[in-house]
């Protein structure tokens, strides 16, 4: 039970990460691949009508991680704190740095949000990645179960970390070029014309980029985390996401290289959840791992709400998934092909 | 007493206060603006008539801007839980998680999968489906607040739960929790409060235009329909929801209902205080001007029925803010009668066809838009501080709740951070809003026409 409800949650945010983790990397690259202001509303066309439909995947983790993993949202969210309100101020920046932006037709306008586009997803992108970074090496948990953790103390993956130091910051690199490469990819299948070729270009390099930045955080996690790996050739769930990561590797070099947009979007997507979900069935059941005493690890088991209420959230959670499922097959099929501007602008003008 | 400057819960609770208080100013409009929409979608795909896609389109337009500040500002309120009141998360998680992540999976994805449908998806839809966009994200809005409620029901009035072994709450019978009957009535009267929002701003800006002869077919059908509504929100809100409401309170927490009227000695005739100023150290409501045995009467249906004071409960069960929540709840109560007798006026005139040549009542109704926003605040104020000093009431203290490994710097941090951001974000709003009505929504038609035909 609990360890289905893990996979829950995980899987939760690993489709928030997947969803947005395109508008992250398009905003990105929103500079680079659009250059007149007429193409700049071709991105944010193709981002536009479904940001927050995107952004509520990060309200659905939450709201369920509270329900089954109380301790894991109390202890976590307090200890990331400051962490937490710079990811939750550049959501807000974003979002209405795309709503905002497209009100007035007027290039001053335009442009200062486009930078506030911009800024915002690359700093989310690099935020979610030491976070991701932080769940792999660990937390300063104290033997109460809870941390306080500052932005940098002295840089070293050990001890009393902070948020930031080499090891995650590495993985920060790595998920900022994978989610910038991820939203390429998005681009290329939604745009047209000049947007979509310099996408596709900045896909290709990028992809490419990501397999020696790959590499490295493997050897950096394994010496760091040695137990990892011990742990997860253990877990049949961890050799499947392997599978399904490779799988989805394949296909998305083969749409890059044949030109196949819509499979090499898919194999994107495909890629990062498996990469998410390898990272996931790795660390389980320690959900939140100590850097200063192993003991003071909370596994998923010490985290989980009373099973009375795990019942019951079996019964509707599942449903309200079916439920999104149908939303999620309405919204790709209305947006599905490339954005026109004239009919996914945002109206206004 | 801890002072305020070294005291984390406070700095936690004044960051969540802004913070809700600000983000339900837009969702309050899109509750009530929604059924609108809807209702101009539904007129519009029955009688063909351009007017009420123009209606449609154009409110659209005001939905999507507050929605979207809804939205952005709605995701720190789930992630405060965590971050502010950890000690509140891990205690309860197991029972307000439940709503909370419903809230998400039954009401957010269904709102926001339809939302892009219905501010930019009209040519890509066509009429009918776009009509039920318009539904769904209705039907959506009300669910979330339906949730909400739920949570914060629990919070006033526990029910369905269970104490675990680990001395945490469970849920017992998740029945009980989602059909609180406290939750019933604080639902009904909030989403009628949020109707009369709703309305009083459609009234508004059909005022607008009204007194300058613009759009006069526009205006007239936001008239017509703000009036309507607004009269019958404005008297729903009242009778018989307030009125519930308030005799809940009296039933479950008397000490709050003792300080929301300022009522330091208990006594049957209890009346009910037009005016008069609490002075909690002299314990006594100085200058009160009265109805005699009214608060017996509405509390508990008998002029003769005795209600308790202030005095009759020891002082550590006081609301923590007696001042504050006796003028949160009279001003609302003030405010909510002046909307019945404005919506009655501007009601009989739209019934006579008189409104649109009654410019004096048209001012009215166009300035009057700010003040049902208040009304709703106030209303939120006296429910969260009447629940004072519980977080959940007679479970677990606020002073218990908050985040014990966040030190007030951090809180100060973030706070400054909020107001900061959510100032540019007001000003923001402002501005494009501003724009939106000044531009008006006939222009929107002369675009639309540019734009490619319907698939």
């Amino acid at each position: 039970m609990i360890a289905t409800w893990y996979a829950v949650v995980s899987f939760m945010l690993i489709v928030y990460l997947v969803l947005d983790g395109r508008n992250f990397g398009a905003g990105m690259l929103h500079w680079l691949v659009a250059r007149t202001p007429e193409e700049r509303r071709q991105v944010i066309a193709a981002i536009g009508p479904l940001w927050s439909w995107h952004e509520v995947w990060l309200v659905g983790f939450g709201g369920t991680m509270l329900a089954v993993f109380p301790k894991l949202l109390a202890s976590g969210f307090a200890g990331y704190y400051l962490a937490l309100f710079l990811i939750l101020w550049c959501l807000i920046l974003r979002g209405i740095s795309i709503e905002v932006g497209g009100h007035i037709n007027d290039r001053m306008w335009q442009g200062f949000w486009d930078f506030v586009f911009v800024v915002a997803n690359t700093l989310l992108a690099i935020l979610f990645g030491a976070a991701a970074g932080n769940m792999a090496r660990g937390l300063p948990l104290a033997s109460d179960g809870t941390f306080s953790m500052a932005f940098f103390t002295d840089f070293t993956p050990h001890g009393n970390v902070g948020l930031l130091d080499w090891y995650t910051v590495s993985v920060a690199l790595f998920a900022t070029v994978t989610l910038a490469a991820h939203g390429a990819t998005y681009l290329t299948l939604k745009t047209e014309g000049a947007v979509r070729d310099r996408s596709a270009r900045f896909a290709r390099v990028l992809w490419a980029t990501t397999v020696p930045l790959l590499l490295l955080i493997s050897v950096e996690s394994a010496a760091i985390r040695p137990d990892l790996l011990e742990h997860a050739v253990q877990n049949p769930i961890w050799w499947l996401g392997l599978l399904v990561t490779c799988a989805a590797a394949i296909a998305l070099v083969s749409g890059l290289v044949t030109g196949r947009e819509m499979l090499a979007f898919i194999g994107s997507n495909v890629l990062i959840a498996g990469l998410l979900a390898t990272g996931a069935a790795a660390i389980f059941p320690v959900v939140l791992h100590s850097t200063l005493a192993p003991e003071n690890s909370l596994t998923a088991y010490d985290v989980a709400a009373g099973p009375k209420s795990l019942e019951y959230a079996a019964v509707w959670w599942p449903i309200g998934f079916a439920l999104a499922t149908a939303y999620f097959i309405f919204v790709s099929r209305r947006y599905a092909g490339k954005v026109s501007v004239p009919r996914d602008n945002q109206g206004f003008y | 007493m801890p002072s305020l400057l070294n005291d984390p819960a406070a700095w936690s609770r004044i960051q969540f206060a802004f913070t809700i208080v600000y983000h339900y100013l837009f969702p309050q409009l899109t509750m009530g603006l929604a059924w609108f929409l809807v209702y101009w979608k539904w007129r519009a795909l029955r009688t063909g008539d351009e007017k009420y896609n123009q209606a449609a389109r154009f409110w659209a337009k005001i939905f999507g801007l507050n929605f979207a500040v809804g939205v952005v500002t709605g995701i720190p309120m789930e992630f405060q839980f965590g971050t502010n009141w950890a000690g509140f998360s891990q205690y309860a998680g197991g029972v307000i998680g439940q709503t909370l992540a419903m809230e998400g999976m039954f009401a957010f994805f269904l709102e926001s999968a339809f939302i892009g449908a219905l501010i930019w998806g009209e040519q890509r839809l066509g009429p009918r489906l776009h009509f039920l966009a318009a539904l769904a994200v209705a039907v959506g809005s009300w669910i979330s607040a339906y949730f909400i409620i739920v949570t914060n029901a629990f919070m006033q009035h526990p029910a369905g739960y269970r104490i675990e072994v680990d001395g945490l709450l469970g849920i017992d019978s998740l029945g009980a929790y989602l059909l609180n009957p406290w939750a019933w009535i604080q639902f009904a009267h909030n989403q009628m409060a949020a109707l009369v929002t709703g309305s009083f701003v459609v009234a508004a800006v059909g005022a607008f235009y009204a007194l300058r002869g613009l759009h006069p077919a526009q205006s007239r059908l936001y008239l017509r329909a703000g009036t309507i509504v607004g009269l019958i929100a404005s008297l729903l809100v009242a009778f018989p929801t307030g009125d519930q409401q308030a005799k809940m309170v009296g039933k479950h927490q008397p000490v709050t209902l003792a300080a929301m009227e300022g009522r330091f000695a208990g006594g049957s005739m209890a009346g009910v205080a037009l005016i008069g100023q609490p002075n909690v150290s002299a314990r006594r409501l100085e200058n009160p001007i009265e109805i005699p045995g009214a608060l017996s009467f509405l509390a508990y249906g008998h002029f003769g029925s005795f209600v308790s004071g202030l005095d009759d409960f020891p002082t550590e069960s006081w609301p923590d803010n007696i001042e504050l929540l006796y003028y949160s709840f009279h001003l609302m109560i003030t405010l909510g009668t002046i909307f019945i007798v404005l919506m009655a006026c501007a009601g009989i005139q739209t019934l006579r066809g008189r409104l649109e040549s009654s410019r004096w009542l048209l001012w009215i109704l166009m300035l009057a838009f700010p003040f049902p926003y208040l009304a709703n605040t106030l209303g939120w104020m006296t429910a969260e501080l009447g629940r004072q000093p519980w977080l959940i009431y007679g479970l677990f203290r606020t002073s218990d709740g908050y985040s014990k490994v966040v030190s007030s710097g951090d809180t100060v941090f973030t706070l400054i951070g909020f107001v900061g951001l959510y100032s540019v974000l007001g000003l923001l709003f402002l501005l494009l809003v501003g724009r939106e009505i000044s531009r008006g929504p006939e222009e929107e038609a002369i675009v639309s026409r540019g734009g490619e035909a319907p698939r």
